[in-house]
């Protein structure tokens, strides 16, 4: 757990936990959807089965808030544990276009409407939680060490010169993926993700040792 | 919201006019970071908006256009003259489009990334990654022309 959330810290009964969860989950689905300001509590308390009133709401979060900070918690979790999936063994130029080709693809499905899970929760509570900023800033970080490991195996395999600034490179990447999403929601198109990230893939791999 | 919008692309049409070279490309890329890093300003506050706000659609589009015809017009840099005289760009295989859509993702994933960490180093880093392979192709401000019409940088003239 990366945000602080007192009552969070109360033990709860199994049976608590799977209503916390629900509650959570059924948050961050229509946050991903609708956004984060929209959605309000009410929205949840409908959406999640089983809980059908605000006091047992506040029973586990006692504002918005928090629970903002635990969608945060569930969606970077996630997010992460997909990404260690996909990148944690790839070493090569080839994996990494897989990578991309995965992304592109789910993306795909919805037209590129809703972006980036955890791109758009840094976008609309970075101004206003400063706890759920820096946890979303943790979670960047940890996604972008799993792109910044991939490309030291592949420098280890000699596809990248040793003096090529991995971290940097990274964040090129990263940033690359997030504008994608970012460009594709806007236009609806999931076209200028595929673009943004071939061509930053594309440049990286021209730093290789010819 | 309009206001930010028209705002943005009122100065991005005068500053991308004006990039010529690698050192007016850099200007402009130090100006766009500057204004994008200034809060509440046109910048900041334009992409700020949610991504399905109305208008953003035809902005980020304007922007993308205004930033394609600076990159086509900065490629033309090696006017080689054809047996029939005529001149033609030589472009060095970067797509205009392509280049155009990279810096503008940059602009928009390295704001994301420096907001989340409130550092504006990711911002910086993004854009020159995606500014990196455009500057390799275009001359630096000393490159002359020679007689015969090819770009000779002033570092090859002995």
């Amino acid at each position: 757990m990366t945000t602080a959330d007192s009552q969070s810290d109360r033990r709860l009964t199994a049976r608590g936990a799977k209503t916390r969860t629900k509650i959570v989950a059924a948050a961050a689905d229509l946050m991903y959807v609708q956004g984060v300001t929209v959605t309000t509590l009410d929205d949840v308390i409908t959406a999640a089965i089983g809980v059908s009133s605000k006091s047992q709401l506040y029973h586990f979060f006692d504002s918005k808030e928090a629970l903002v900070r635990a969608v945060v918690d569930l969606v970077g979790e996630r997010v992460i544990e997909r990404e260690r999936a996909a990148l944690g063994r790839v070493s090569t130029f080839r994996g990494l276009r897989r990578w991309r080709d995965t992304l592109v693809q789910n993306n795909a499905l919805q037209h590129g409407a809703y972006g980036c899970a955890l791109g758009s929760l840094a976008s609309e509570v970075s101004d206003n939680d400063a706890i759920a900023r820096q946890a979303l800033a943790r979670l960047f970080n940890e996604w972008q060490d799993l792109l910044a490991g991939v490309l030291r195996r592949i420098q280890d395999a000699g596809a990248l010169p040793a003096d090529a600034p991995i971290d940097q490179l990274a964040i090129g990447l990263m940033a690359a993926l997030q504008g994608g999403y970012l460009l594709a929601q806007t236009a609806r198109d999931v076209t200028r993700m595929a673009t943004a990230l071939d061509m930053a893939l594309t440049h990286i791999e021209s730093l290789s040792v010819s | 919201m309009r206001r930010h919008f028209a705002e943005v692309l009122a100065r991005e049409s005068a500053r991308l006019a004006d990039v010529r070279d690698s050192a007016t490309l850099a200007d402009w890329r130090a100006q766009v970071v500057e204004e994008i890093l200034t809060p509440c300003s046109s910048y900041a506050l334009a992409l700020r908006q949610a991504s399905d706000a109305p208008e953003r659609d035809d902005f980020v589009d304007a922007w993308r256009g205004l930033i394609t015809g600076a990159v086509a017009r900065v490629m033309c840099v090696g006017r080689a003259r054809g047996a029939d005289g005529s001149a033609s760009c030589v472009t060095g295989g970067i797509d205009p489009q392509e280049t155009a859509v990279l810096i503008l993702a940059a602009i928009h994933g390295g704001n994301t990334l420096s907001l989340v960490a409130q550092d504006p180093s990711p911002l910086n880093t993004a854009l020159d990654i995606a500014v990196a392979p455009l500057l390799r192709h275009l001359p630096s401000p000393t490159a002359a022309l020679s007689p015969g019409g090819e770009i000779r940088s002033a570092e090859s003239v002995t």
